[in-house]
């Protein structure tokens, strides 16, 4: 339950997260970067869309996703093992899309975005999570 | 550190606030639909008396309340309508399960919900209020300085 929970809201961070940046790139604004100044530049790179989709929608669409299972995870809705099937999938794809987009921040935009960063931590985090507690 | 949103400025606090409350709003919400019986339990006797419909029915309405508050907190949507749904949700759950070791818990998120909608009001009602304290020069003075 406990890591539910965690894993819960950790999602919904990432939803929040999200929500702004998709929010503001509708607005045509640039996001608030906390620390740096270089989310702009990243976030305006050729990078910034797998597929024609852009990563903050993609972004989006998996903390909804995660959501929502860990939610269906803890009140008993099923079938519980393919939501732990799919979950378990879901995180370890996007764990290693994060770390790809991580190492072109690192070596080929050479330029760090500070809500790319977190949304890579959340997704590495849930992913410890669900090693360490072998919840799902 | 703020951020101009239209016409009106919101800390980093607030957004942590925010997203705090939109959390836990949710995960009860989650919480209450997995054992609704569980949670009426802490229903004071006469309030789950007054309840023209079954308590399990009344706890996923709760369950349902909780998670559109919490889904509009966490998108930014609305947030001054969903403090305000929140801080009424808070009051009325102090008032029907009486004061327990976990009252202070709620008074607690009730006062981060009064805040949150203190700070989101939309400039347009204050406005509003503004223009009918100027029609009605009594209201809001001091007797002193009518």
């Amino acid at each position: 339950m406990t890591a539910y929970a965690l894993l819960f809201t950790l999602a919904a961070i990432g939803i929040s997260e999200t929500v702004y940046l998709i929010r503001q790139r509708l607005l045509a604004e640039e996001p608030i970067c906390p620390i740096g100044d270089s989310c702009a530049m990243v976030l305006a790179s050729q990078y910034s869309k797998t597929f024609f989709i852009p990563n903050d929608v993609l972004g989006l669409l998996f903390y909804i996703m995660a959501s929502f299972i860990s939610a269906f995870l803890v009140i008993g809705i099923g079938p519980i093992v393919v939501w732990d099937f799919i979950f378990k999938l879901a995180v370890a794809v996007g764990a290693l899309l994060s770390l790809f987009f991580t190492y072109l921040q690192w070596r080929i935009i050479r330029a760090w975005c500070f809500w790319c960063l977190m949304s890579a931590f959340t997704i590495w985090l849930m992913g410890i999570i669900i090693l360490v507690s072998n919840i799902v | 550190m703020e951020k101009e949103n239209s016409n009106q400025s919101f800390t980093t606090g607030f957004h942590f606030l925010r997203v705090g409350l939109a959390v836990t709003f949710l995960w009860i919400g989650i919480l209450i639909f997995k054992n609704p019986e569980a949670w009426g339990g802490y229903l004071q006797p006469w309030a789950a008396g007054l309840l023209p419909i079954p308590l399990a029915q009344a706890m996923i309405g709760t369950a349902i309340l909780d998670i559109i508050i919490g889904i509009f907190l966490l998108i930014n949507f609305l947030p001054w309508l969903a403090a305000l749904l929140g801080a009424v949700h808070l009051i009325v759950v102090l008032t029907v399960s009486g004061i327990t070791d976990i009252t202070v818990r709620d008074i607690g998120l009730l006062v981060g919900a009064l805040a949150l909608m203190i700070d989101s009001w939309p400039q347009s009602i204050i406005n509003r209020i503004n223009f009918l304290k100027k029609l009605t020069p009594g209201i809001g003075q001091s007797p002193e300085t009518k």
